[in-house]
């Protein structure tokens, strides 16, 4: 992947996380402070219930108080006095009263808890209130209340008709039902139901809403539970349906009789949908701005990382320009920054390394010279010595002994022009050096031409003039025909050869080998001598450089120009005192060559 | 008759002076009446009510007529007979009576109007008479004939005629009656010249500055000065829808009837204004009411249900629109549950039983006994004559039928403001509106 997809991907990930992190951090921070807010409106709106609730209470006191006062009260008291009792004088009274003080409940109470006039239950007078509190109070309480269709709940006050000794009791209240619920006064977003704790299992039959209908009771089990466990009160989010918007908060609040068992738990809902609608918008908000800035990531992130990679792409082909040789390759600098300063500090670097290869060519350049010339004037000064001397031996012959004259000249004469010769053939070497030839490749067996250049020095290898040299061929037959030079090559042999003996001045073993290698052969001639350093190694191929006493140190130069002309390498691994072996690499065809030859221009 | 009577006041004003002039009868006037609502003004659909009779009589005649003591007496028919067997009777009609519609009665229309109501009666129309053929042979079908039911009506093109003393003025069903006296009525003009009759109002506040007459009921007689009452006559009963399953679940009827107390009922419930009923027919009508017994006994009544081993449970119906009915149904309920009888009152028409107002038909017991028993389902009785013994023995087998179980009967009551002369009602509670007539109002 490229630095610009690569800068592109970043930028772009940059953003979107940074996005989908601020609208998550958002989302997170407006939650919390919609939940407070909704917890604290649910509170707000339970207190305003429960003030509705108390005023209700109230107004129901309030009421029977107004009713314990009346005039038909204190009739009733005195005529639940009389013996025998007359149920008729005020058996509807009740019913009228309540009709008008707008009371569900209505009871006439003597002492002992028998019924004088019912409201709610007309035909019950002179039964016994079987729910009567043995402690009555004024203070309003949730009560059960018997009724022709059953036991059903009420909000009611009792207060008392003093009459004497026979006080009568009046129990008036409102009936906790669907009308009642529906006639509170609740703030908006709120919806008020009742469940009636009348049995020990739970009923949905015995919640109550306003509307008459509940979507389905079941999902109020659990609070309702909890409230009846705990007796106090509890909140839960209800999830109508699969529609989040549907929720509600529902706070459980238990209503308790006189006894304090829990009678009913009034349920207090308040709708989440403001909440769930501001939260997707919200979401939708931050998808919103996610895919913008995914969009503007990818154009401000492909234009920043044209305009950052622009320099960096401009360096990397200054580095392939000079990879490839271009030592004076230089990149453009398009800006101040840091990538400006690389840029600058590479154009340094490579005016400087262009700057000391010259340096370094001219340096090598007089070494050469100066090596040459010290090669030249060793070379030409061995047959200059004689020279002169043989000269000056003729002058004082001639001088000092003229009968001898005539044979000293004809020996002097042999010497100079021997000595002559050897100053043609120093001048010959050089002269073949610098006029080494082109290959003419043919096909040539390796092994036959080993065998021809050791069988040349054959005689050498036992002369006197060192130790008895024992040389070993170990060729590989199948190595087969190779496409070279044949003189070229037998001439870099004989120079291995050559060198070889003169490195075992007290006999050895020289030993040449081929085998193949791949889609190469090789060649390697190894000796028992004296070994290099690794600093002989380094320089060994270098022209005119020889770590013998006698030589031009031109030979292994040779070696590697005719071995370079054939596209094949020659090495050295040599060890002081262990003896050298040199190694040549060749290829097999010329085809092969070139595709060598391609391979090292890459490299 | 009539006209004698009025001759014997006029005279009697005139000796007594001015100073009875204020007590003396007088025409014209408008008399106000509040009473319970009607949908319509057909005789047939009047007659389940002692109200519904009331406006009947204004409108139309019967051929004959019952009076307080039971006795039949001649209606648009002056005289009657039949043949021994008392299958086919002949009925003269009384001539120059003519119906509100200005038609003449004749032979043909009263045949053509009691056709329309029995219609299993062969009725044929002569010159001046009319011939009615029964089967099952009746022994006192003049009396049936006094039923309001069985009122001469002309019924010409949707429109009601009847010969009666009133004509109505304006009908607005079920909310407004205006009647106007018949100048050509054949039995004398009644006094009021008009009459205006509230339907459906609430009667619960009786104020005679708007209303001279207001049907009450009887709990209200109590509380309402110029109230009067009738005789207890409309019977108020449990009616079981069916025969007893077995001879257990007649003991639990029995239970049943034993756990009520129909005294609290009475004189509690209905204020005073009903009185316990031992039988069918109220004792004032048949004499013989002491034989039966209807008292509370709880005691008995959780034996006989501890004994059946069973916890029945009956639907107790009553009529949504009766607050009493409903009263009652839940004492009734509550007196049940004392002796371990589970009755729930409902308004619901397909109850187990029925909480039922049978409101006398006639004063002759025999016809009241039989029209009471064929409108709560049962076999009516059949009299081979009209004596007592044969009453009592057909009331006694409807009650061992044990579908019916008598509560209370009570009485009709209507609130009469003082100006109002003349009033009075048969002991039933019919009124006798033509004999009203109105004194001078007090400021």
């Amino acid at each position: 992947m490229s630095f610009r997809r690569k800068l592109l991907l970043a930028f772009a990930l940059t953003v979107v996380l940074s996005v989908i992190t601020v609208a998550w951090i958002a989302s997170v921070v407006t939650r919390r402070a919609f939940e407070q807010a909704d917890n604290e409106r649910s509170a707000a709106l339970v207190a305003q219930f429960r003030h509705e609730f108390a005023r209700r209470g109230q107004e129901v006191a309030r009421r029977v108080h107004n009713i314990a006062g009346g005039e038909t009260a204190t009739r009733m008291a005195a005529a639940a006095a009389n013996s025998p009792r007359d149920y008729g004088a005020f058996v509807n009274d009740a019913k009228t009263i309540a009709e008008e003080q707008q009371l569900d409940f209505l009871e006439f109470v003597d002492g002992d808890g028998t019924i004088l006039s019912s409201a709610q239950w007309p035909a019950k007078f002179g039964y016994k209130e079987s729910n009567l509190s043995p402690s009555i109070t004024q203070e309003t309480v949730l009560r059960k209340q018997e009724a022709p269709e059953g036991t059903v709940l009420g909000l009611c006050a009792t207060d008392q008709v003093a009459n004497g000794s026979s006080p009568i009791f009046v129990i008036g209240g409102q009936r906790l039902d669907k009308d009642f619920l529906a006639s509170l006064e609740l703030p908006a977003g709120m919806r008020v139901m009742f469940y009636q704790n009348l049995e020990s299992q739970l009923s949905s039959k015995l919640l109550l809403d306003p509307s008459g209908s509940l979507q389905d009771p079941a999902q109020l089990t659990t609070l309702i539970n909890h409230a009846r466990a705990q007796k106090q009160d509890v909140a839960e989010i209800v999830h109508w349906s699969g529609d989040a918007a549907e929720d509600e908060t529902v706070h459980a609040i238990p209503l308790s009789g006189d006894d304090n068992h829990v009678l009913g738990i009034l349920l207090a809902g308040t709708s989440r949908r403001p909440y769930v609608e501001l939260l997707r918008r919200i979401r939708s908000g931050a998808l919103l701005a996610a895919a913008a800035g995914l969009v503007f990531a990818t154009l401000f992130s492909s234009w920043v990382g044209a305009r950052v990679t622009r320099p960096v792409v401009r360096l990397a082909e200054a580095a392939r320009e000079v990879a490839a040789g271009n030592w004076y390759a230089q990149a453009e600098v398009t800006s101040s920054d840091e990538l400006g300063e690389l840029s600058e500090a590479f154009n340094r670097m490579t005016r400087d390394l262009a700057e000391q290869r010259e340096r370094l060519v001219k340096t090598e350049r007089i070494a050469a010279w100066r090596e040459l010339a010290r090669r030249l004037a060793h070379e030409l000064k061995n047959p200059l010595f004689p020279l002169q001397l043989t000269v000056e031996n003729l002058l004082r012959a001639r001088q000092q002994s003229p009968e001898q004259f005539e044979e000293i000249f004809q020996e002097s004469s042999a010497t100079l022009l021997a000595e002559i010769a050897n100053l043609k053939a120093v001048v010959a070497r050089f002269s073949d050096f610098a006029r080494m030839p082109q290959p003419q490749l043919q096909s040539l067996d390796l092994n036959e031409l080993v065998r021809n250049a050791t069988r040349l020095f054959q005689a050498q290898f036992q002369s006197a003039s060192h130790g008895a040299i024992e040389c070993k061929l170990d060729l590989d037959e199948a190595l087969g025909q190779i496409e070279g030079d044949p003189e070229l090559l037998h001439r870099a042999l004989s120079n291995l050869l050559l060198n070889a003996m003169d490195a075992m001045t007290q006999g050895g073993t020289l030993t040449v080998a081929t085998r193949k290698d791949h889609k190469q052969v090789v060649l390697s001639v190894s000796d028992t001598g004296v070994g290099m350093t690794e600093e002989e190694c380094a320089q060994l191929f270098t022209p005119y450089y020889t770590s013998k006493m006698h030589g031009t140190g031109l030979g292994l130069a040779i070696v590697q120009s005719v071995i370079n002309d054939h596209h094949g390498r020659v090495s050295v691994t040599s060890k002081r005192g262990a003896g050298s072996t040199f190694v040549i690499e060749l290829p097999r065809t010329a085809q092969q060559a070139q595709t060598i030859s391609h391979w090292k221009g890459f490299s | 008759m009539r006209l004698i009577a009025l001759r014997l006041l006029v005279a009697s004003s005139l000796l007594l002076g001015n100073a009875a002039a204020a007590t003396r009868p007088h025409y014209g006037g408008n008399l106000r009446v509040m009473m319970s609502a009607s949908g319509s003004l057909d005789p047939v659909e009047l007659s389940g009510t002692v109200g519904g009779g009331n406006i009947a009589r204004l409108l139309f005649d019967t051929l004959t007529t019952t009076d307080d003591r039971g006795i039949t007496q001649a209606g648009l028919a002056t005289s009657w007979q039949s043949d021994p067997e008392n299958r086919n009777w002949q009925f003269s009609l009384r001539p120059g009576v003519g119906f509100s519609d200005g038609s003449p009665l004749t032979p043909e229309s009263v045949a053509a109007s009691l056709r329309t109501v029995n219609p299993t009666w062969h009725v044929a129309a002569g010159s001046d008479s009319v011939a009615i053929q029964v089967d099952p042979l009746n022994v006192d079908l003049p009396a049936v004939l006094a039923l309001v039911r069985n009122s001469i009506v002309r019924r010409e093109g949707g429109k009601l005629a009847g010969t009666g003393p009133f004509t109505v003025g304006e009908w607005l069903p079920g909310k407004r009656l205006a009647l106007t006296a018949r100048e050509d009525y054949w039995n004398g003009r009644a006094f009021l010249s008009s009459m205006d009759i509230d339907l459906g109002g609430n009667s619960q506040a009786v104020d005679f500055g708007r209303h001279h007459v207001v049907e009450i009921t009887p709990e209200q007689a109590r509380r309402v000065a110029g109230s009067r009452v009738s005789a207890p006559s409309e019977l108020l009963a449990l009616v079981f829808a069916r025969t007893p399953a077995s001879a257990m679940e007649g003991r639990l009827r029995g239970a049943l009837s034993s756990s009520i107390d129909r005294k609290v009922i009475a004189e509690v419930i209905l204020q005073s204004g009903a009185e316990p009923a031992r039988g069918l027919l109220p004792g004032w009508l048949t004499g013989y009411d002491f034989l039966f017994s209807t008292d509370t006994n709880l005691a008995s009544a959780r034996q006989a249900v501890a004994e059946t081993k069973q916890k029945p449970a009956w639907s107790l119906g009553y009529d949504a629109n009766d607050p009493l009915a409903r009263l009652v149904s839940e004492r009734i309920a509550l007196n049940a549950s004392d002796a371990g009888i589970r009755l729930l009152p409902t308004p619901r028409a397909d109850s187990d039983v029925r909480l039922v107002r049978l409101s006398l038909a006639s004063l002759d017991p025999h016809i009241a006994i039989e029209s009471w028993a064929a409108s709560i389902g049962l076999v009516p009785p059949k009299f081979a004559g009209g004596s007592s013994e044969e009453l009592y023995a057909a009331e006694r087998v409807l009650l061992q039928t044990q579908q019916v179980i008598p509560l209370v009967h009570v009485k009709a009551a209507v609130a009469v403001a003082g100006v109002v002369n003349g009033w009075s009602n048969s002991r039933s509670g019919d009124w006798h509106l033509v004999d009203v007539w109105l004194g001078v109002e007090k400021p």
